[in-house]
């Protein structure tokens, strides 16, 4: 299978990260090669601090690489200032955390419209967008609840649905799974892949989870810093 | 704009709360504006609205013009100063006196011998007094036609209120502005023992052509019993004025510090409560200034919305009186400090803005950006 | 609570703003309260020397001492009264005094008193004519035993024989001579306020105790032509007085509910930072009323130490001053009082926090809270 470079989400070459620690220099992450196909769902998998969390911070515009060439969507942001990597943020990516993800004095049609309010506004069409996402993602009827009072599931699914609505060309899952439950979790994980995969989006999830592995199309493994394994998922 | 307004919808106690603490102060600021105007203008209105464009004290008086006493020696001595036009005696004491026969009070009683130096100016009802037993009272102290009568051990002169002067009281006191002759009956009648009644001080107008600072230092240096001022310097050096201004400049000192402690203070830490949510809002791709914009309408808000509250609650109380003070609404006043409490309030949002500068979006992966 | 201070003294720089504002607030409190005791001492001191227990003034005065005139034979009526015990006659007139070695325009402003009962401080016999003791804020403006002040207009020569202490009135230095002394000065240069033989403005009685009756009786016997004020009731009418009592107490009050607001929000804002300190404290074993007293110990050492700064400045600016210049008196109830405000602030201050304290949730600590 050959993929041509404006078929890919990402393309990572080289990327090197450091960081000072005091006196130290860390490497985050040394030599790292990766690309993701344009709907390609893939599993970064590793240990605690081996990485991962970095390579998914440079592949969203959160952090710069010390070298190597980063491009998402065949945007190269490897030379990419601060303003400028706030405006890929968000128009390019998109974006669901590990523990905080939504705005908690916001209702959840509110969190998904920020995203619209935070830059140029397109207004009529933000909304629309917006009621058509929650609708897909089940939360018609919860639409004016705030955060607090929704379930983790819920929650979630704002998340996603946050995520998706500056129509990005990745979307970044950071250990989508890690405050909810069993159940909950491979619940929500069949719903990224299904909504990434109607929508042809790629996606990165990042986890250390590998019951989850399994709804990936490819599980890359990383420890140390380096891309060590990469494995299409069964 | 959507976010501050939201969040403000959302958490309407708190910033109620926060309008309501500063409504509160701007109501305190003003009144005590209005105070410190009214009494300094019942203070000493009296001097700055009478006709006399230059008044002499004696320098054992030390300004005050119930303590100034002129000598008829010195009182001679003035009118032969070059420059002198004409010279008139001003008496001033307080009396008590009863109004329509009712309840005793209060009154200083203002005699002035030539109307043009010493009575009280413009009138706001009715005339000067053209006969004997007539008299000017202090416009909201006295109407037109009641009798006032000096409660004296040898005799009860009656007075009649034929016009009214606006701001026109002076030592805090309902003011009546006489003819000398009935400010000396006045003065006889509490006191049968007196040897002779002096003028306090001595009104005077200088020829055409020299001016009022000019006169002033003449009499001055002819006289080293004289102590001659403009109506202006007479009535901001009247002892008093000064202790009254520095003591309430002090409460507005107070009060400028607290708004903008208080606001500043809130500020900061409701964006460090909130701040996980910038730092997400920051990762998702809203630049800083999006955030600071948002504060800052906030912060507008909160002051805009406390500095109207608290002019509505002033506006009804500034039409009354508080003892014998009339409060009067003071646009001048309001818009002051509506502009210096703006600004203080932006300016001590400052911190709070430095706080959101400072929030690194990657903070939002780990979970950070709660510190 | 060993953690709490710790904290103070290994990371005092995050507290240094809050001391900071707490001693600014607490110098303006003992300051003001400083102050204000120092003008109500200089207003009221010619009454509070006073050994009588009432002041009889003409009821037409309204209060008002140099309005007032009392004849002789109102004073006869007095006399007979069976609580007043002894009564005196008293005469004021406030003038400009001519010291030696001032310029001709730097006048001092004196209150000139005749006395017939002596206040405390003063001989039974009041001085002779031409003679009088002096206040002893008066040193400071030059005046020693045997300097001859001139006295008004009329220049009327006074000897002074003698000092006496805290004797001001209505924020003026009082001369204490006899009563002839103070009519021939009044007539000299008060003309118009001259008053005939015998007569005098007000007088100081010495009551029977209980005293209660006494005033009524006073001015039953009068037919209503005195009013008897006790010596306190007599210091409240003085003009101004209660008016400055008010305005201070107005700013002392405002200034007490900004050191509350103060304590309450910077400690809001410490309990904010240290929430994920707080939470690990709790996941180990900690109790919320451990970790709140805490934040009191160290609001309250914050105000103790601010205290103590106010109490030292107040003391020196006290003894610096000198007496006659600004009218500053720094009292222990004073102090102690002010000391009070602001540990009462404090500790109103803190428990806004004690809500937040409460919240914390252990779990936070193993990252179980959003």
């Amino acid at each position: 299978m050959s993929i041509t470079a404006t078929e890919l989400a990402l393309q990572m070459t080289d990327v090197r990260k450091t960081f000072a620690v005091g006196d130290d220099v860390v490497v985050a992450l040394d030599g790292v090669d990766l690309t993701v196909g344009h709907d390609e769902i893939l599993a970064l998998i590793g240990p605690s601090g081996s990485g991962k969390t970095t390579l998914c911070s440079i592949a969203g515009g959160l952090l710069t690489a010390t070298e190597g060439s980063v491009v998402v969507g065949g945007q190269d942001i490897s030379q990419y200032n601060a303003r400028e990597l706030t405006l890929f943020r968000r128009t390019a990516v998109g974006f669901v955390f590990q523990t905080v993800n939504l705005v908690p004095f916001l209702t959840a049609r509110e969190n998904l419209l920020v995203v619209d309010e935070i830059g140029p506004r397109t207004g009529a069409r933000a909304r629309d967008r917006a009621d058509q996402l929650l609708e897909e993602l089940g939360l018609s009827d919860r639409a004016k609840n705030l955060p607090a009072q929704l379930s983790g599931g819920q929650r979630q699914r704002v998340a996603i649905g946050r995520a998706l609505m500056n129509e990005p060309a990745l979307v970044l899952f950071d250990e989508p799974t890690s405050a909810l439950d069993t159940e909950l979790g491979d619940q929500v994980v069949h719903l990224i892949r299904e909504e990434m995969k109607s929508r042809g989006k790629a996606a990165i999830i990042v986890t250390h989870d590998d019951r989850i592995t399994h709804y990936a199309d490819r599980i890359v493994r990383i420890v140390d810093g380096h891309v060590s394994g990469d494995t299409p998922a069964d | 704009m959507f976010l501050a307004f939201r969040e403000i919808g959302r958490a309407k106690t708190r910033f109620g709360l926060l309008i309501a603490a500063i409504a509160l102060l701007v109501f305190l600021i003003l009144t005590q504006q209005a105070l410190q105007t009214g009494l300094i203008t019942s203070f000493i209105g009296a001097i700055e609205r009478q006709s006399a464009p230059v008044l002499v004290y004696s320098v054992d008086g030390e300004r005050t013009l119930q303590g100034s006493s002129i000598t008829p020696d010195l009182e001679a001595g003035i009118a032969r100063v070059p420059g002198v036009a004409h010279t008139g005696r001003i008496g001033q004491r307080t009396f008590t006196v009863a109004i329509d026969g009712r309840a005793q009070s209060d009154a200083a009683i203002i005699g002035y011998e030539h109307a043009d130096l010493g009575a009280p100016q413009p009138l706001s009802a009715g005339r000067l007094p053209a006969a004997p037993g007539e008299a000017v009272g202090s416009e909201g102290d006295f109407r037109i036609g009641q009798k006032v009568a000096v409660l004296g051990s040898a005799g009860r002169p009656d007075l009649t209120v034929v016009g009214l002067a606006r701001d026109a009281q002076i030592q805090v006191t309902p003011t009546l502005s006489v003819r000398w002759p009935d400010y000396v009956a006045a003065a006889r009648a509490t006191n049968p023992d007196a040897a002779a009644i002096l003028p306090n001080v001595i009104g005077v107008r200088p020829d055409a052509g020299i001016s009022d600072t000019q006169i002033t230092a003449r009499i001055n240096a002819a006289l080293p019993q004289a102590d001659a001022l403009t109506r202006s310097q007479a009535a901001a050096d009247t002892p008093g004025v000064t202790a009254v201004t520095s003591s309430f400049d002090v409460i507005f000192l107070l009060f400028a510090l607290v708004v903008p402690l208080v606001t500043g203070l809130f500020f900061l830490i409701i964006t460090l409560q909130k701040s996980r949510a910038l730092t997400l809002l920051r990762a998702i791709g809203a630049p800083s200034g999006v955030l600071v914009r948002a504060l800052l309408v906030q912060v507008l808000i909160i002051l805009g919305g406390g500095i109207l509250v608290g002019t509505l609650l002033y506006a009804p109380l500034s039409q009354t009186k508080v003892g014998s003070l009339s409060l009067r609404f003071d646009p001048a006043a309001v818009l002051t400090w509506a502009v210096l409490l703006l600004v203080l309030g932006v300016a001590s949002a400052f911190a709070a803005i430095a706080r959101v500068l400072r929030i690194d979006p990657v903070e939002a992966t780990t979970g950070e950006g709660g510190r | 609570m060993r953690l709490a201070i710790r904290e103070l003294w290994r990371r005092p720089g995050r507290f240094v703003v809050a001391t900071v504002i707490l001693t600014l607030i607490a110098l303006l409190l003992m300051f003001l309260g400083g102050l204000l005791d120092g003008l109500v001492a200089g207003s009221t001191g010619a009454l509070r020397a006073q050994r009588g227990q009432l002041i009889v003034f003409s009821t037409t005065a309204r209060n008002s001492l140099v309005r007032s005139r009392i004849t002789p034979e109102t004073r006869t009526q007095v006399d007979g009264v069976a609580g007043a015990v002894n009564v005196g006659g008293i005469g004021s007139v406030q003038l400009g005094s001519r010291v030696p070695g001032h310029g001709p325009r730097d006048l001092v402003p004196v209150v000139l008193m005749g006395y017939e009962l002596a206040p405390r401080g003063l001989p039974a016999t009041p001085p002779p004519a031409g003679e009088a003791f002096a206040d002893s804020s008066l040193e400071s403006q030059g005046v020693h035993r045997g300097t001859t002040v001139a006295l008004g207009p009329a220049r009327t020569p006074i000897t002074i024989i003698g000092f006496v202490d805290d004797t001001r009135y209505l924020g003026q230095a009082t001369l204490w001579g006899s009563l002839a002394t103070w009519r021939a000065t009044q007539s000299a240069n008060r003309p118009g306020e001259r008053v005939g033989p015998g007569v005098v403005q007000a007088l100081v009685v010495r009551s029977a105790a209980p005293h209660a009756a006494t005033p009524a009786a006073i001015d039953a016997a009068t037919s209503g032509a005195t009013t008897t004020l006790t010596i306190g009731q007599s210091i409240d009418a003085l003009p101004g007085v209660s008016q400055q009592q008010t305005v201070f107490d107005q700013i002392i009050g405002v200034t007490v509910v900004i050191a509350i607001v103060v304590v309450a929000l910077f400690f809001a804002l410490i309990t904010i930072e240290r929430t994920a300190l707080y939470g690990v404290l709790k996941a180990l074993g900690a109790s919320s009323s451990a970790l709140f007293w805490g934040v009191l110990v160290q609001a309250l050492i914050v105000t103790l130490i601010a205290s103590a700064i106010g109490v030292v400045a107040s003391l020196i600016v006290a003894a610096v001053i000198p007496p006659g210049t600004i009218p500053f008196v720094a009292t222990p109830l004073r102090l102690i009082s002010s000391i009070a405000f602001l540990v009462i602030a404090a500790v109103i201050g803190c428990a806004f926090s004690l809500r937040r304290v409460l919240r914390i949730d252990p779990a936070s600590a193993i990252g179980g809270g959003q």
